[in-house]
């Protein structure tokens, strides 16, 4: 999306915005989870770095996945730091999401629309997106299709 | 890549170590009040005064306001490495080593901040360091990333929440014998299991207490270590290990992190390994942490630690004492003693060696295997002997 840097800063409030992840924020604004892959070894990397660790090419390009994916990591804050549509008296999940794109590929959010005992290590999910302080935020929901 | 070269190798002493003692609440007293107190103390213990320093290097307070607030004339080295503390103990062996000083004061301020506690807030001369805006609840970074780590080891190994919890009794029994512990009232399971919890699968008693104290080392040549008051202790080895994918989300698995290089590069570079081991100091920032390290230097399988622990300890104290023999955090951890980042752990394998440990005291301990830090970007290691 066509927003200055100053105005990216402004609409992602408390996160720690750089010149490597600025377009994974950009991304965001039109709903798409823009991760970092290498043009030369095609190897994607998560968190947006400025070269590629694998082959150490600087030709590395925010794309856009699919986010399909499995839970990998799963736990529930019961308190945290303040946020729009957060309340910590229901325990909030937080899952890392091992994503389909590459092997060790993960990217963490949360789990919408399921109980807590729905939310489990090894569950499939899909990619969706939230609304939060006025700017979309990726989240998950549980994917109807088989454990693995 | 991993090397077994150590020219530093019992070639660098902890000539003393000493403490202020930890409180869990918010005190009077400022990070440099507590430091200077912890080297004062040391200062005395191994009969030396300000001048006869020319190093210094220690967390929190900047190095340049301990040297003035101490009058140390002249040092000649110095820095503020990174926590848990085998950074410090590291950064001042290689200066005594390679002649960068010769006497290095050390120090560590655990110190209670909005990082670790919120209820520092209260206190308004704490608060100047949370500025701008809470980041989103949802990332694994910092301390976060243990527990998400935590519910992949039950997932993985479908072990019960009792196997962290001996971790943390473990850690109460000993600090009950320890006069500079923080939280000395006895624990039950019971009560571990029914404590708040912060984040699931962790709760208030697997999470370290954020204390007010410090801890202070004087680090030398062996030679000059054995002029002063105290049995000198040495430095056979110290590693600071981390991978390439060292973001918590990113961390290839529960065996591949940090640990698994501190754990190859220390047995490589040191000639003990934990049969040879008198005491083991694993960290205990979150008790996961410590089955985590049990199995990393492998006193038992994965998944095992919890069951380990079950067969090395004591059911009526709650202490563990591996094989009979080695004792565990004696002084009673992080989540007893007090969070000390690595600190604690040092000065008690120090004071153990020297055999000056109290009612702690190991008989005859000569050799102490210390594994601080957790498994991302701070996994540490150091083997300690006596001289």
């Amino acid at each position: 999306m066509d927003v200055s840097d100053e105005g990216l800063v402004r609409r992602f409030r408390g996160y720690a915005l750089d010149h490597d992840n600025a377009a994974h924020f950009r991304g965001r604004l039109d709903r798409r989870l823009l991760l970092n892959r290498c043009g030369d070894c095609g190897q994607w990397r998560h968190p947006p770095r400025p070269i590629c660790p694998g082959c150490l090419s600087p030709n590395v390009t925010p794309t856009a996945v699919a986010g399909d994916g499995t839970i990998h990591l799963a736990i529930f804050l019961h308190q945290g730091p303040p946020a729009d549509g957060v309340d910590y008296a229901k325990p909030y999940p937080v899952v890392t999401v091992e994503l389909d794109e590459q092997p060790g590929l993960r990217f963490t959010s949360t789990v919408i629309g399921a109980p807590k005992e729905a939310i489990t290590i090894g569950r499939r999910v899909s990619l969706d997106w939230i609304e939060r302080a006025g700017a979309p935020l990726p989240v998950f929901r549980l994917n109807d299709g088989s454990d693995r | 890549m991993i090397s077994a070269r150590n020219p530093m190798k019992d070639k660098v002493a902890i000539a003393g170590a000493a403490t202020t003692g930890f409180t869990p609440h918010n005190t009077d007293r400022s990070p440099a009040s507590y430091a200077a107190e912890a080297c004062i103390r040391v200062m005395r213990d191994c009969g030396l005064k300000p001048s006869d320093i020319n190093g210094l290097c220690g967390s929190a307070l900047p190095a340049a306001t301990a040297q003035a607030m101490l009058g140390i004339p002249e040092v000649t080295w110095f820095g503020n490495p990174s926590i848990p503390f085998a950074s410090g103990i590291a950064a001042a062996a290689s200066a005594v080593h390679s002649g960068l000083a010769d006497v290095v004061l050390a120090y560590h301020t655990p110190y209670r901040l909005p990082w670790n506690t919120a209820n520092s807030l209260k206190d308004p001369f704490r608060r100047p360091q949370l500025q701008g805006v809470a980041g989103p609840p949802e990332t694994m970074f910092g301390p976060i990333g243990y527990t998400a780590w935590a519910s992949r080891y039950m997932h993985a190994y479908g072990v019960p929440k009792e196997h962290f919890g001996y971790v943390a009794l473990n850690g109460r029994a000993n600090a009950a014998l320890n006069p500079a512990a923080a939280m000395r009232a006895p624990l039950t399971m019971d009560a571990y299991l029914s404590a708040r919890m912060i984040r699931w699968p962790l709760n208030l008693l697997d999470m370290d207490v954020p204390v007010d104290g410090a801890d202070a080392f004087v680090i030398t040549t062996p030679e000059r270590a054995r002029d002063l008051k105290l049995p000198p202790v040495l430095i056979q080895a110290a590693v600071l290990g981390m991978i390439d994918r060292n973001e918590e989300d990113q961390t290839p698995s529960l065996a591949e992190h940090g640990q698994r290089v501190v754990v190859d590069a220390l047995k490589a570079k040191s000639d003990f390994w934990i049969d040879g081991a008198d005491l083991y100091f694993p960290y205990d920032g979150f008790s996961f942490i410590t089955l985590s390290w049990l199995e990393a230097v492998g006193y038992c399988g994965r998944g095992e630690a919890g069951a380990f622990l079950a067969a090395n300890r004591d059911e009526a104290s709650g202490r563990v004492l591996i094989n009979g023999r080695v004792p565990m955090n004696p002084h009673g951890g992080a989540l007893s003693e007090g969070g000390t980042q690595g600190s604690g752990h040092f000065r008690e394998a120090v004071h153990q060696l020297q055999g000056i440990a109290g009612a702690r005291q190991a008989p005859g301990a000569r050799t102490a295997l210390v594994t601080t830090g957790g498994m991302f970007f701070n996994a540490q290691g150091v083997t300690l002997r006596r001289a």
